[in-house]
């Protein structure tokens, strides 16, 4: 062997990727952060449902809080559950 | 003896008393049974039966004080002018303390018959509706009283004079015609004569004395500066001017009371500085530019009393320090322009703070100096305005150079000290957005390229920034930060995870996985590249754990960021080389062959031409490769160079990253921009939002104000702001004025 790769270091940077640009309940960018939160990242997280609708974790979970009968997904009124693919 | 009231006859008590008055006004002697005796003679002719005498002792005391002190006042005038000093003061001393043991004598009088006749403090000071004459004074007082008008009144002016004439024998340094016991003696009685006086205590000293003596003072001092002007000479005359100012004082509290002391010196700075300010002036610039400490100090000293001189000082101190500093960072050249820059910078401001903190005692008015001599000096642009300020960018290069790995030499305490002085300048800056967008790029790349010194240090300097600027200011720092801690995370369990499912890569794999946000990456030049088949299955492997663990996230690869270390086996030593994934991936298609033609080479890699001849060339230069064509074009055939030999056996190729730089600098500086637009807009409409209706003047200033901390934007970006709002419809221009904008929510 005249080169052999000993060790490499990868650099990447990683971003939602959602059907849609805004979250549906706060109409706030993705790629930015639910408006309680200052900064976006691991810390503002996003999450799916079932009905593959997506939202700011606090938003739907502050949504879902807020529904004391049917947990529904305020886009499409199908029973909210998480999709933990 | 009863101590009853009785039938008492008064002129015979009263001619005993008078008797031994004499005795004790002139301190002779007076045994102690017979002033026993007197004692209670007063006693019993105040309370004398059937009328009290106490009014009618009071009268013949007075008198007999007078027909005293008349005759005193002749033997005081019997040895003429001469003496007058020198008697007065004699007399003065025994009488004054005669008529302390005099009070004592009439203790009885004093307190039972006057002091309750007495008016109250609070009468004296605001007068009372009878305070019309024929008041009767404790007997000490009444002597004084006595005093002041048999003796001081007739005598007063001639004394003065020759008091007068005496201190200007001191000032000529002649011998004194009296003791200075006796010039002293006689000007404190003009206090003492009043002391018992509870309103204005010391008006017959300022008035009799006091005052002539200031204006004859005064009229000495325009003498002595108008010889002392004659020598043309500053800083002589500064010396010579202090000097008097301290002979003076000394001088003062030789002969003077206290209360005189300021009132003499502020007399001498008026006649001597004040009056020849102009003249101090002259030698200022001079003096400043040479910076003669002593001249200076001394300036400073004279100045300092009199009110509003110091400004010329201050100013020309200020465009010294400018010219100094200027001086200092003008015409820097060469690579270290950066570190000269800071470094000299602090030297000039290390130097003037040492100085006026010496000469100008730290006085706030050169402090204040000072910082706006760096602040014009830190941002100033060259060539009458039209160049950019580099001192952000020199500023953030030096903290780079700091803590970089290859700062060899100093010591880490030496590092934290010269990181430390580094915010001295950095609070000076006007743009620290320019120096944030610089040194968060820095601060990436020492991140992802492992070139961080101490991580220690690096947080030390960042909480440094914070302090200065507040919390924004540094966040995406810390973001940066966060990523990193958490990449190191994610490193652990992907190995862990591939032990589990015992995966070899076949190689040792790291990561840095960044949110996209956070780094100050630029528009990531996006280039096509076929990754080399060693790293395929790593990059597989990974992306496969990253999105199991991290739903709806989308990896993507900064394949120019990306580094690897290299065993080179085919030379005659085992070199490990560190070098970017570009440059990798163009030697590892030299396994199967030692000769390509650089189209073969682009073909294999997809690179797009740009990156290509960067990277390629990057390696013809470290001399890896032999080119067979001055300049690399695609039929150019690149050689592996087998003979190549290094001294060091671990070494890195970096040409391919500096070369960026200069390209770097215009997009950080464009970006810059941006970021302002966005940041001003952003604090119009925060403010809008909480006011609701704004005149345009105000909005101004309170973006001004919001925005000072990290930049100072210009008034035509502010409206090119507003404009822009406006046209977005969220701010509009109020129906009844153009000046006035109002929120539409």
């Amino acid at each position: 062997m005249k080169v052999t790769i000993k060790k490499w270091t990868g650099v990447a940077t990683w971003k939602w990727v959602a059907n849609d640009d805004n979250c549906g309940i706060c109409r706030m960018a993705f790629d930015g952060c639910c408006p309680d939160c200052k900064l976006p990242g691991d810390d503002c997280p996003l999450v799916w449902g079932q009905c593959s609708h997506c939202f700011h974790m606090h938003c739907i979970v502050k949504w879902l809080q807020s529904q004391p009968v049917n947990q529904q997904c305020p886009m499409c009124r199908q029973e909210w559950k998480f999709n933990n693919k | 003896m009863s101590l009853k009231p009785r039938k008492v006859d008064f002129a015979a008590t009263w001619g005993a008393i008078r008797d031994t008055i004499r005795g004790v006004i002139t301190l002779d002697h007076v045994p102690r049974s017979v002033w026993n005796d007197r004692f209670s003679d007063v006693y019993s002719l105040c309370v004398a039966h059937p009328e009290p005498m106490a009014d009618r002792l009071y009268a013949e005391t007075k008198q007999y004080l007078i027909d005293h002190v008349a005759r005193l006042l002749n033997k005081v005038q019997e040895d003429g002018e001469a003496h007058l000093v020198k008697n007065y003061f004699t007399y003065w001393s025994q009488y004054s303390v005669g008529s302390q043991y005099l009070h004592s004598l009439y203790l009885y009088l004093n307190q039972q018959h006057i002091r309750t006749h007495k008016m109250s403090d609070a009468e004296i000071i605001y007068g009372s509706p009878d305070s019309s004459g024929g008041e009767q004074m404790e007997i000490g007082e009444l002597a004084l009283e006595v005093w002041q008008s048999g003796m001081i009144a007739p005598l007063g002016l001639r004394l003065v004079k020759l008091l007068l004439e005496a201190i200007d024998a001191d000032r000529a340094q002649k011998t004194l015609p009296v003791s200075i016991e006796a010039i002293r003696g006689t000007i404190l009685s003009f206090v003492e004569v009043q002391g018992y006086k509870k309103k204005a205590p010391l008006q017959l000293y300022q008035e009799l004395f006091e005052e002539p003596f200031l204006n004859a003072s005064g009229e000495h001092f325009k003498h002595d500066a108008a010889r002392l002007l004659q020598e043309r000479d500053v800083s002589l005359y500064m010396e010579k001017v202090k000097v008097k100012i301290e002979e003076e004082l000394f001088r003062a509290r030789r002969f003077l009371h206290s209360s005189s002391l300021a009132k003499v010196s502020q007399r001498c700075e008026t006649h001597m500085v004040a009056e020849h300010l102009e003249f101090l002036y002259s030698e200022c610039m001079n003096m400043v530019r040479g910076e003669r400490r002593r001249d200076l100090s001394n300036m400073y000293d004279l100045l300092k009393s009199v009110q509003n001189a110091m400004q010329i000082l201050v100013e020309t101190v200020l465009e010294h320090i400018k010219t100094q500093g200027l001086t200092a960072v003008g015409n820097l050249q060469g690579e270290n322009v950066h570190i000269n820059f800071v470094e000299n910078l602090l030297t000039v401001y290390n130097k003037y703070k040492q100085l006026i903190q010496e000469v100008f005692k730290s006085d706030q008015n050169f402090m204040g100096a000072l910082d706006k001599a760096c602040n014009y000096v830190i941002n100033h642009r060259p060539n009458g305005g039209k160049c950019p300020c580099r001192s952000p960018e020199l500023l953030a290069k030096y903290c780079d150079t700091l803590l970089k790995k290859s700062s060899k030499g100093i010591s880490e305490s030496e590092i934290e000290e010269k990181l430390a002085q580094s915010i001295t300048i950095f609070k000076y800056i006007d743009d620290k957005d320019v120096f944030q967008k610089f040194y968060s790029r820095m601060l990436a790349k020492r991140l992802i390229h492992q070139q961080t010194q101490s991580m220690d240090a690096e947080e030390t300097m960042i909480n440094r920034l914070k302090q200065a600027c507040g919390y924004e200011f540094t966040s995406k720092l810390h973001r940066m930060f966060t990523d990193m801690s958490v990449s190191a995370d994610l490193n652990n369990k992907f190995q862990v995870y591939l032990k589990q499912d015992n995966i070899d890569l076949g190689i040792n794999f790291g990561i840095y996985v960044l949110q996209a946000g956070a780094w100050p990456l630029g528009q990531a030049i996006v280039t096509p590249f076929s990754l080399p088949q060693q790293l395929e299955k790593s990059v597989q492997m990974f992306e496969s754990f990253y999105h199991h663990r991290f739903n709806g996230r989308k990896l993507t690869w900064l394949h120019h960021l990306c580094q690897a270390e290299l065993r080179l086996g085919h030379l005659k030593k085992s070199y490990v080389v560190t070098v970017q994934t570009f440059q990798m991936a163009i030697l590892l298609l030299f396994e199967s062959t030692n000769s390509l033609t650089c189209k073969e080479i682009r073909d294999t890699l997809q690179l797009n031409t740009e990156h290509f001849y960067r990277h390629a060339i990057s390696l013809v230069e470290s001399k890896l490769l032999w080119a067979d064509t001055e300049e690399l074009k695609e039929t150019t055939v690149l050689r592996l160079n087998m003979d190549y030999s290094n001294k060091r056996t671990k070494f890195r190729i970096t040409a391919a990253v500096q070369k960026e730089s200069q390209q770097e600098v215009e997009q950080t500086i464009n970006s810059v921009e941006e970021d302002r637009k966005m940041y001003l807009q952003a604090a119009i409409v925060r403010i809008m939002k909480s006011r609701k209706v704004l005149k345009h003047n105000a909005l101004i200033q309170e973006v001004y104000a919001q925005s000072k901390v990290s930049f100072a934007p210009s008034v035509q970006l502010i409206k090119k702001c507003i404009e822009s709002l406006i046209d977005k419809q969220y701010i509009e221009r109020t129906a009844h004025s153009s000046e006035e904008y109002s929120y539409v929510a």
